[in-house]
């Protein structure tokens, strides 16, 4: 990755650079500016702006509700020790489960160890299964399940909620007037109490299965990039199917699922969608719905403690940025590209 | 390919967390507002300057307000006000109301405050404490009649601040009730009157609490036909509910209901807080979460109440409850239960365990910024709008212009005219309907269920969370008395912050 920095640096022109253009050359630049610098200003004004105020926000004593009645004043690193010793938040792995919440940190990530392996290798099964040769209707099929991405996902969750309802949701009507199960013995889905909190993650996992398309299409996109000489080479040495799968396959689309996989641990930390709507980001049962970034957003939209928002949302993205750099430095272990050399 | 994925995969991740770290957050469920929130939000309004006139700025969406359809009359009140003038200018400011607290916080902190704000509940209010005007001295100045206010409306508004707010709109609360169904199961209508005992299986007894209760449950029928004290009665197919806390579900407003009012803070400086909620209260959710889960349910339980065909959460409205408590300004959201040929009715609300009944009071009214510039603009603005010329263009209404806001006038002059809107719009009820709902404002919560604590808006939503986890969770994953426990503990510390 640094390497990529590297490059994309020395790709810059330097004032020595531009000072050797050709007046077309300089004159052309100078109106490519022109043209960018309503980006560049709204950039500036509208995210850069903000971003670093909420910085700012995170030295001092911010609540907005205060307003007129208090002046912020200058705290240091409070807000961070705060944060730190914040059992609701659980940045700090030895407050886990004090005062019995889980802490939005560990939720975030016990939510993560069981969607992640699914938000992965489901789209990747399906696309395997897409890019079959004896599969009759492909195109067919491929629309099918590309188009639930298309409808609204807050629009998918109420669906799902009603599907899913541990009293009226049809689900369990088939489960128990279909299947005979006891009604003692359905699941509560989403209503489970603390106790049987890995019934909310199948849930929340249940419904995000229906956005699969959009990364189905990417591995899909993946896997008819490989090269069918491989595929015969291969056949040839008398490699079976999932000998090929994992020699041939995973290696060549590998890059791919770099990709996925980065977006989808980014979107992790970020998810709010499905637990709010779902369970009205109370993180009702016993704090097991309280997810990192609904814990940044309750606290500085609903509680307006604007200082202790911004520093949840900073600790966020030092927390993305760490990981997504062991991602990208683990990619030279697992992640192969084509034709480039390793040093 | 490699390079264009980390290309792409360092735009998005950068998009990705400038948007987490400075982009706008999905709304939001809100809180629970004396008014209840509009479905439709109205595009903000800034009507533009157009004198040197003093500019008074009214900020609408706190509470209601904000549906287009109320548009006409605010800006007809703002039309006729401005035309009587030639110093003062009002400028209406219609926010959404899923980004009004958040906006006006933002122009608060700034120092752009608007000069008047309202309509707003005392919730509502709660999340700005000590941010509204004392009107003492604009009052005596102006000489504004108060008198024809009931005195408690106008304690109603003094807090350790003076006067900061002045009665404008009052929703007393009652048991709204289907004939119907009480007809259907050969039950007696609730009593009209407060005083008046009830008849069941043929003895008087008290309209409380227990009684309410019993008579809840026979009419809280299953799929089969039959109620929850029959033997074979199935809680998990149940087709009709006994009772609904109709949008009343929050710790402090089952509380108030049945065992009424309470201060619940103790203490009188920062740090020294502490939660004092009585031991009454945690017995009075205890009763709503054995209505919604015990073995003889007269509730319905949060997935119940949320499916479809319980009305997503209006749930009287869907014509699935016999009975519901609520305030007056629910008689916003009865129309799709008047179309499909439902008729309800008002009965008194039950005695509490003293013997008294308990209700609950919810108020509205526009209040005055602290840091306004023009205070004295400002009051006579707010002096129009709560009075006579405004009551009747805001909550009234005009031949050519329907009214903005649906409340019971705390200036007793225009209560029957209101009266009289409902009556046409809801035929079927009587005069004396409309008397039962009034003399609910004999029996308002004090304090109020929304009264300020320490962090309102966290230990208000704290509070919401505890009845939240009550209505969706079933006895065999809840320790009640831990989860009691657990929202005090986490109250006091909320309230040290």
């Amino acid at each position: 990755m640094f390497e990529q920095f590297s490059n994309f640096r020395n790709s810059l022109p330097s004032l020595k650079s531009f000072r050797n253009m050709s007046p077309l050359a300089r004159r052309e630049l100078k109106q490519g500016l022109w043209f960018l610098s309503p980006w560049i200003f709204g950039f500036l004004v509208f995210v850069l702006l903000p971003i670093l105020a909420s910085l700012f926000f995170t030295f001092i004593n911010l609540k907005i509700t205060d307003g007129i009645a208090s002046t912020p004043k200058w705290v240091g690193l409070d807000n961070y020790q705060y944060l730190w010793n914040d059992n609701q938040a659980g940045v700090n792995p030895s407050t886990w489960f004090k005062g019995g919440t889980p802490g939005a940190l560990w939720v975030t990530l016990a939510f993560g160890l069981i969607a992640l392996p699914v938000g992965i290798f489901l789209p990747l099964g399906v696309a395997v299964l897409m890019n079959h040769k004896h599969l009759k209707g492909a195109m067919f099929f491929r629309s099918l399940f590309y188009m639930p991405y298309i409808v609204p996902f807050v629009a998918a969750v109420f669906l799902w909620g009603g599907m899913l309802n541990s009293q009226t949701g049809w689900i369990n009507r088939f489960l128990v007037e279909i299947l005979g199960m006891s009604k003692n013995n359905v699941p509560l889905w989403a209503n489970s109490g603390a106790e049987e909190w890995g019934w909310i993650y199948a849930t929340y996992v249940l419904m995000g299965i229906w956005g699969i398309g959009n990364a189905m299409l990417i591995m899909l996109a993946g896997l008819q990039g490989v090269p069918t000489e491989l595929y015969d080479a291969a056949k040839v040495d008398g490699a079976n199917g999932w000998q090929t799968f994992w020699k041939v396959t995973f290696p060549m689309i590998s890059p791919v699922i770099f990709y996925n996989l980065t977006l989808s641990i980014v979107g992790l930390f970020q998810y709010f969608l499905v637990p709010i709507v779902v369970n009205q980001g109370t993180g009702r049962p016993g704090g097991f719905t309280m997810f990192y970034n609904l814990y940044v957003y309750r606290n500085f939209f609903l509680f307006q403690n604007m200082s202790y928002g911004a520093t949840l949302a900073w600790v966020l993205f030092m927390l993305i940025l760490a990981v997504t750099i062991l991602l990208f430095w683990s990619a030279k272990y697992w992640v192969y590209y084509a034709g480039e050399s390793h040093s | 390919m490699k390079k264009l994925l980390y290309v792409l995969s360092l735009l998005i991740i950068g998009s990705m967390v400038l948007a987490a770290c400075g982009g706008t957050a999905p709304t939001e469920a809100p809180a629970p507002e004396t008014e209840a929130p509009v479905e439709t939000e109205a595009p903000a309004e800034t009507a533009a300057p157009s004198s040197d006139k003093i500019q008074i700025r009214w900020f609408v969406g706190l509470g209601t307000g904000t549906d287009p359809a109320q548009l006409p009359a605010q800006e007809k009140a703002v039309a006729d006000f401005n035309a009587s003038q030639d110093e003062i200018e009002l400028v209406l400011e219609v926010v959404p109301y899923d980004s009004a607290r958040d906006t006006l916080a933002t122009q608060i902190a700034s120092g752009a405050g608007p000069d008047i704000i309202g309509p707003v509940g005392v919730g509502g209010s709660n999340a700005f404490y000590g941010q509204y005007l004392d009107l003492t001295p604009y009052i005596e100045s102006t000489g504004f009649d108060t008198s024809v206010y009931e005195p408690a409306l106008i304690e109603f508004y003094q807090t350790e601040e003076g006067q900061v707010g002045l009665p404008f709109l009052v929703f007393p609360a009652a048991v709204y009730y289907v004939p119907a169904m009480f007809d259907e199961a050969g039950l007696e209508y609730p009593p009209a009157n407060y005083g008046d005992k009830y008849t069941l299986d043929g003895e008087e007894v008290d309209w409380n609490w227990d009684t309410l209760i019993q008579v809840a449950k026979l009419l809280t029928v299953d799929v089969n036909g039959l109620n929850a004290t029959e033997d074979g009665f199935d809680a998990t197919q149940m087709v009709q509910v006994g009772y609904a806390n109709q949008w009343q579900t929050h710790v402090a407003y089952q509380a108030s209901y049945v065992n009424g009012g309470a201060d619940i803070v103790e203490g009188d400086a920062p740090g020294s807080y502490t939660s004092a909620m009585p031991d009454a209260w945690k017995e009075a959710n205890k009763m709503v979460y054995d209505g919604m889960w015990g073995e003889q349910p007269f509730m319905a339980t949060g997935p119940l109440a949320g499916a479809p065909e319980f009305g997503n959460g209006n749930l009287f409205n869907s014509g699935k409850a016999a009975m519901a408590i609520t305030p007056l300004w629910y008689t916003c959201c009865l129309d799709a239960f008047r179309d499909a040929g439902f008729e309800f009715n008002a009965g008194t609300l039950p005695l509490g365990a003293d013997g008294q009944p308990h209700g609950r009071v919810d108020a509205d009214t526009i209040r005055i910024w602290k840091g306004t510039k023009n205070p004295e603009a400002a009051f006579k603005a707010l002096s129009y709008l709560i009075g006579p010329e405004g009551t009747q263009t805001l909550v009234i209404g005009t031949d050519d212009v329907p009214a903005a806001y649906s409340g019971l006038p705390a200036d007793p002059a225009y209560q029957q005219p209101y009266i009289d809107g409902l009556l046409e719009r809801y035929p079927f009820t009587t005069a004396e309907t409309w008397d039962t709902f009034k003399a609910g404002l004999a029996y308002p919560d004090s304090p109020s269920a929304e009264q300020w604590q320490p962090n309102w808006n966290e230990s208000w939503a704290r509070q919401q969370t505890f009845f939240d986890l009550l209505q969706n969770t079933p006895p065999d994953q809840l320790d009640f008395d831990a989860e009691w426990q657990k929202l005090v503990d986490d109250l006091n510390a909320i309230y040290a912050k």
